[in-house]
Formats: C-alpha cells, sequence, structure tokens
C-alpha cells in the first residue's frame, strides 16, 4: 500500500505557503493540522521559525544545505536533498523507532520556507562541504 | 517560547482543544447513548487500516445513515460508496481500539484534506471519534477483541521522498523583485512640499501629540515635523511577517535581515525612532547618513510599533543619552508657542515611540533641501586615549582609527553571518600615549551591528581609517552593537572638541609582550629561541602571483604546479613555512612563551626547518640561542597553571 502520511504532510505545507503569500499570515486551522500530523513536533518547530533560526546556506554551484539553530545554541544541519538531520532526535525517533516523519529542525526548514522566514547565505563550495562533512570544535 | 509567536497561539489552542476532547469523551461515557441528529456527523466504515508513524490510516467507506438501522446482512460492501482515508492520532486510536469492519462515528470539527493527484480525500483532525457497537454482536466481538491482540501493518516511509513546495516558489521571486522596484522610489529624494498632498494639512511640531491622536478623525492627515538626529540599520526580527505584504526588510552582506531607521526628535526634545522600508540595498547607509542628518522631516500616518522603556531598550536609550540634553532651548508642552525653556535641568527621556510606515504611502519626506537644524547633534569624535578613560557604562563614543588586523570569531556553533569580528584599532593618541595607555585596542562587532558590503571588504583588505559612528564603552570594553554605524568616511559635520584628529605618522607599534598581556590581543613579542616542536614543521608552495596556499599538481604534468584561482601554471612558486618555537622572552621572563611562526622568520630558522624537513638528521642546536626579532602576534590563550602563553605570528593589515 502506497504511503499516504507524505502527502498529507506535503499539501498541508503548501497550503501554508499560499496562505502566507495571501495575507502574510496564517490561520488556526493550519496550526490544528500541523498539530495533527506532526504531533510533539508541531510547536517547537513554529517556535524555530518564530526565532527565525533557519538559514538556506548555497554555493556558487546550486547546492543547497540548511542551518538550523537549536533551541539549545547548537547548529544542527538538514539536508536538501533528503530528509536528515544531524540533532540526535532525528536518529531516534525518525531513524530508529520510525516515530515520526521529521524532527522539529526539518520540520522548521519547511515551515520557514512556506512562510518566507529563511535567512539565506552564501557561501564558498568548500565552506558549504564543511558544513556537510561533519562539524569540527576549535581547541583555540 | 516567543511571546505572540506562532507556536504560543498553537500551544495554547492546544491546551483549549484537550480540554474539549476530555470533556466531549466523558459525556460519550456518561451519556452511553449515541447521538441521533448530528449534522456534520461522518459516518465510516472501516476497511483495511495500517499505522504510518503513530499515525493509523484507515481506509474506509463513507455510510449514509448509521449501521445501526441496516440489518447484517447488507454490512456488504456495495460498489460506488465513497471510500475515504480517515487518519487516526495515536491518542485517538488508543481510544478507539478499532478493527476492519468497526464503524466509526466522527463528530466535528474534522478536517477533509483534496490531494492533488489522488482521488481519495483525507479525512483529518479526528479527535471526536467514537465507536459505534452493533447491539446484536457486541458481546461476542467485545470476547473475541480483549483476547486477539491485534496487528497492523506498519508503513516505513522513506527519508528519500521530500516535500516539494517549489511550484509556487518562482512566482514568490518575481513578486519580490517587482515589489522591491515598487519600493524604492517610495521614499522621495527631492520632494517639492507644494505638489505633495501632504503639504495642504497643517503641520504639527509634537511627536506626542500625533502619537495620542491616533485613531482620532483626520489623524492620518496630520504631519510631524522633526529633525533626523542619527540614521542606521537595524537587524530585522519580524522579517517574515511582513515579507509578503511589501514592508520588505533588505539582505546586507552579512546575510541578516536589515530596515533603515532614523531617529528622529521633534521641537519639545521627544525621541522617537522610525522604522522605514526597505531600500534597494543596504550599502547606502553612508549616503542617506550624508544626506539626511541634521535635516528636517515630516512625517504623517505613522503606525505605532511599540512604546519602550530604558529598561526594556537600553540601546536604544544609551544613544538618546548621547544625545541629551539637547543643545539648543525646547519648547515645554502646555505653554504658549513662543516660550521656551532651558533644558540643563530636564531629565533624559524615559520612554519612546518606536512608529513604522505604512505599506504602500508615502508618510516620510525629508527636506534636504534647508540647512540643518540648530537641534541637530553630530557625533562627538573623541581620541581613543579618551574613551579609555570614561567613567561609566554604555556611553555612546564616536571615533576615527586605523584598523590594523581582523579576526573572526571561532565558534563554529554559531552561523558564519552571525559571528563577531574584532577589530584591532588605534589612532594617535594611542601611539603617541605614554606609559600605561595600550597602543592598539580590541573593538568586537557584534552580529547585531550592520555592516555594508564596501565596509566589509575594506576591512579585510588593507589598512583602514574606520569612522565608528555611535560604538558602546562600557566595562573595559569598546563594541559596535545596533545603532552603531562604521563609515569610511568622515561624515561632513561632528565635533572634535580637542580630539587629536592627525593622521598616523610613521609605522604603528604594538605593545610588547608582557605580564599585563591577556587572551585575544595582539602584541610585539622579541625573545631567544629555547625550544623548537619538531611536529609541527610544515612547509608548503604557495602561488607567487596571488598568494593561493592550495596549489595543485599539473594533470598534464605531474612535476609542474598550478594555480586555480590565477588559472596559470605557478613556475617559480613561494616556499611558506610554519614551525612552533618556543622562546624565552625578557619581557614576560616567568612564562613559556610559544609562537606560531609562519609569515616571515629569520633566516635561521628557515634553515632550521629546512633542515627539519629535508634530511634525516639536523642539529637543533646549532639554531637554541638565536635571536628572534620584534614578532606581531596574536595571542590565542593565556595560561597561569602551566604558566604558558600561545601566541600566532601575524601580518598586519
Amino acid at each position: 500500500m502506497d504511503s499516504t502520511l507524505p502527502a498529507v504532510a506535503e499539501e498541508l505545507l503548501k497550503e501554508i505557503k499560499k496562505a502566507f503569500q495571501e495575507t502574510s499570515h496564517g490561520t488556526d486551522m493550519f496550526s490544528f493540522r500541523l498539530k495533527f500530523i506532526f504531533g510533539p513536533s508541531a510547536v517547537p518547530a513554529l517556535d524555530l521559525v518564530d526565532q527565525r533560526s533557519v538559514t538556506r546556506v548555497m554555493s556558487p554551484s546550486g547546492r543547497t544545505a540548511y542551518q538550523v539553530l537549536g533551541s539549545s545554541g547548537k547548529l544542527y544541519t538538514c539536508y536538501s536533498s533528503c530528509h536528515f538531520c544531524t540533532c540526535p532526535a532525528f536518529g531516534f525517533t525518525v531513524l530508529q523507532k520510525s516515530e515520526s516523519l521529521l524532527c522539529k529542525h526539518i520540520l522548521a526548514v519547511y515551515l520557514s520556507q512556506a512562510m518566507g522566514a529563511c535567512q539565506e547565505l552564501t557561501v564558498s563550495e568548500e565552506q558549504l562541504t564543511s558544513i556537510l562533512l561533519a562539524e569540527e570544535e576549535d581547541e583555540g | 517560547l516567543c511571546r505572540g509567536g506562532l507556536a504560543e497561539r498553537l500551544c495554547r489552542l492546544q491546551n483549549r482543544e484537550r480540554s474539549a476532547i476530555n470533556f466531549w469523551r466523558h459525556q460519550c461515557i456518561s451519556d452511553a447513548k449515541i447521538p441521533s441528529d448530528k449534522t456534520g456527523v461522518l459516518i465510516v466504515k472501516i476497511l483495511e487500516m495500517f499505522e504510518e508513524c503513530t499515525i493509523q490510516v484507515a481506509i474506509c467507506q463513507q455510510l449514509e445513515q448509521s449501521p445501526a438501522m441496516l440489518s447484517s446482512e447488507d454490512a456488504v460492501i456495495s460498489a460506488g460508496e465513497p471510500i475515504l482515508k480517515v487518519l487516526f492520532a495515536r491518542e485517538t486510536a488508543a481510544h478507539l481500539k478499532s478493527r476492519p469492519q468497526d464503524v466509526i462515528h466522527i463528530y466535528p470539527p474534522w478536517q477533509k484534506l483534496l490531494l492533488r493527484n489522488a482521488d481519495v480525500p483525507v479525512i483529518m483532525n479526528t479527535y471526536f471519534s467514537q465507536k459505534v457497537l452493533l447491539s446484536e454482536h457486541s458481546e461476542t466481538r467485545e470476547k473475541t477483541c480483549s483476547l486477539t491482540k491485534m496487528l497492523i501493518k506498519k508503513n516505513i516511509i522513506s527519508l528519500a521522498q521530500t516535500f516539494k513546495l517549489d511550484d509556487l516558489d518562482d512566482e514568490l521571486h518575481q513578486e519580490s523583485s517587482d515589489h522591491q522596484v515598487a519600493c524604492a522610489p517610495q521614499i522621495p529624494d527631492n520632494c517639492d512640499s507644494k505638489q505633495h498632498p501632504l503639504a495642504q494639512s497643517a503641520v504639527n511640531d509634537s511627536l506626542l501629540e500625533m502619537v495620542e491622536s491616533q485613531g482620532a478623525v483626520g489623524w492620518r492627515e496630520v504631519q510631524v515635523r522633526v529633525i533626523i538626529q542619527r540614521v542606521y540599520c537595524l537587524p530585522a526580527r519580524e522579517g517574515y511577517r511582513s515579507h509578503v505584504q511589501g514592508n520588505k526588510p533588505l539582505l546586507s552582506n552579512r546575510g541578516l535581515f536589515c530596515r533603515l531607521c532614523l531617529l528622529v526628535q521633534d521641537a519639545y526634545g521627544m525621541f522617537s525612532e522610525v522604522q522605514l522600508q526597505s531600500l534597494s540595498s543596504a550599502d547606502d547607509i553612508e549616503h542617506y547618513c550624508r544626506r539626511w542628518e541634521g535635516k528636517f522631516c515630516c512625517l504623517a500616518g505613522m503606525k505605532i510599533l511599540q512604546r519602550t522603556t530604558r529598561g526594556r531598550a537600553l540601546g536604544l536609550f544609551s544613544l538618546i543619552e548621547s544625545l541629551w540634553p539637547p543643545v539648543v532651548p525646547v519648547k515645554v508642552p502646555g505653554q504658549s508657542q513662543d516660550s521656551e525653556m532651558m533644558t540643563s535641568d530636564l531629565p533624559p527621556p524615559s520612554f519612546c515611540y518606536i512608529l513604522t510606515v505604512q505599506s504602500g504611502e508615502i508618510h516620510v519626506e525629508v527636506d534636504e533641501e534647508e540647512q540643518i537644524s540648530n537641534l541637530y547633534q553630530p557625533p562627538a569624535v573623541r581620541g581613543l586615549k579618551e574613551i579609555l578613560q570614561i567613567n561609566g557604562c554604555n556611553v555612546r563614543c564616536s571615533f576615527w582609527a586605523q584598523v590594523l588586523y581582523l579576526r573572526l570569531q571561532t565558534k563554529y556553533s554559531v552561523p558564519i553571518n552571525q559571528r563577531e569580528i574584532l577589530l584591532f584599532v588605534t589612532d594617535s593618541t594611542l601611539q603617541n600615549g605614554v606609559h600605561m595607555i595600550p597602543k592598539v585596542v580590541a573593538v568586537s562587532v557584534a552580529a547585531s551591528c550592520v555592516l555594508s558590503m564596501e565596509v566589509t571588504e575594506a576591512l579585510s583588505v588593507v589598512s583602514r581609517l574606520v569612522f565608528f559612528k555611535d560604538a558602546l564603552w562600557g566595562n573595559g570594553r569598546i563594541i559596535c552593537v545596533e545603532r552603531t554605524v562604521l563609515l569610511l568616511q568622515k561624515p561632513l559635520l561632528y565635533s572634535a572638541a580637542g580630539a587629536d584628529l592627525s593622521e598616523l605618522t610613521g609605522p604603528v607599534r604594538l605593545d610588547e609582550l608582557d605580564s599585563t598581556t591577556q587572551a585575544n590581543s595582539i602584541c610585539a613579542v622579541k625573545g631567544t629561541v629555547i625550544g623548537v616542536n619538531e611536529s609541527t614543521a610544515f612547509s608548503w608552495p604557495t602561488c607567487d602571483r596571488c598568494g593561493n596556499g592550495k596549489l595543485e599538481l599539473c594533470p598534464q604534468d605531474r612535476e609542474v604546479l598550478y594555480c586555480n584561482r590565477c588559472s596559470e601554471v605557478v613556475i617559480s612558486p613561494v616556499l611558506k613555512m610554519q614551525l612552533e618555537v618556543f622562546l624565552s622572552c625578557p619581557s614576560r621572563s616567568q612564562s613559556t612563551v610559544k609562537v606560531k611562526v609562519w609569515h616571515k622568520m629569520s633566516f635561521r630558522l628557515f634553515v632550521l626547518i629546512n633542515m627539519l624537513l629535508s634530511l634525516q638528521s639536523y642539529e637543533v642546536q646549532s639554531v637554541l640561542g638565536k635571536e628572534v626579532g620584534l614578532l606581531n602576534c596574536y595571542v590565542h590563550s593565556v595560561t597561569s597553571h602551566p604558566n604558558c602563553v600561545a601566541l600566532e605570528e601575524i601580518v598586519l593589515l
């Protein structure tokens, strides 16, 4: 049986985007639907959008990635070509237990796109590569 | 959670809904009767069920009437009855414990979603659902239900499928570029007040009156005449709310959205911050400062964003206080128009209105032709030596200084465009200063200080004189925050009471490393080599034209190096070397001084490294005891146990 939920989620996000384009604010109906489909990720994701934590990082070759400033101050990377996020919740809830479609960071990425709340940043190819690879901490 | 944000709203709605669901369920149990007359009730029969990410998906048939009316023989599926996909949340599914063939009543408010490429409608928000028990079979069914545990197939969703919101994206981009063109001419350069419709009505000179008359008849036409004390860019926080409507924030080179703002003052001395719409680029900030600061301006029909106080907006009020008291007498409300009061004993303002422009209409007219108002207070330029001696906290100061070195904060958890920049600056007051006064001071530029592209590029290329307007001094540090503006040229007007603004003559000197040197500063180092960290020695070739350190081997001829920045073969590469040496410095004799040397080094060290890298054997003793000349270094860290200073050689701009 083909899966249903992704199509529903995509349609919901498209409608949110359309509503924001027309009125520059959502309606409560979207909030209810978001909560229904995405469950416990909905409120934290909206909070990330309220704080404009999502940045779309682009390189000259056209590759993109997303960086989301989590509530703890840590920066997580979300891929644009598939659903993936470097946060531990994604590894556990989505990959291991399949309990959720997305983590709150990926949802925040979609919502920010729909509401035009993405910050934009252009970096060099090397910088984008280092973002996509594991981040290293600086000792100095 | 942000107050007034979407998350907070959803939280409140959710709480209300949860209590409504619980109340409803409780009521159903106590009533033990199915309400028969309901409009909007969806009656479905489950055909098939499976689970996707804790949501239960039930393929159902929609029934017209309650099946209590039908006999059990009619339970056969009749073709043509509409099929629905009903989604149940985890908690609802646990409550229902439904199975195929069960009939469910779904009470409003439920929601229907039609997918673009599918025929089957989706029903969601099915919190108010109840299973209908067919009375004849209910007992036996209940028994079987409790004995067998139902297994539901779980669909694993692929992560490869992403959501495409894109078909509307292109339209959005076109719209934004159109909108930008439309926005730009809205702030007129040279307005002829006779032709302008706003000029018809009387001009007021009180901001407070304008604010208090908001909503009254004719308030939109009332104009207030104010003077522009400062022009600056603020990073925008509400970017997305106004994004579509045309109150479009602009993108500065640091990737932050920002908005052009004016700090205005009326004839009564009251201040207000006016947030304007977007311009074509943030790089015009220097341009607008020159054209608008000190000039008169008419405001009309402004929207009040906020009334803020000192406690809530320290940054704004530190700027206002730097402009207090007014340099000319201001009017006093309630007294006749002509009488004015001396302002030296008036307390500084404790509140300020933040206004914004309504989209789509012209509300701010700057009169560029008229001369500068007497009320205008140009930035008071001071020497850095004087600033370092200011007693007080959160004091705005302006100065003109030479930038010697730039360092970007290296915290990787912070995105690049929001990182702090550390600038090391000096002026003639510091260079010619006496003992106890540092020769160079660090100025940190926070992410909230909006820099134009021009300034950012200029800062990293060559040593520049930069004008810092309204930087903040406090706790022994100079910082550039919101409302600080960095300019490459001195403003047209500034007061420089006694400040030494002479150009620097001769080479710049840094403080020498001593016991007071702290981390994240720059200094000059002199000493003798007492040790070498051999494991850190390496060398690499660089392009002699552009200095590119990442040369590649030529694909055609693997013996030759190629620079992809110049797109040419490098015939005579410059060999750069790096090594960590331990020095004994007389100026700080108690500490072990470790220096990463790599820009230029004495010949002896060069020879040593060469030996270390190329030969199997070497004589370290030949280099020990050699003098290392005055090196300019950045101090990475200073630790007391062990007593160690880690430095890195730098090249000043």
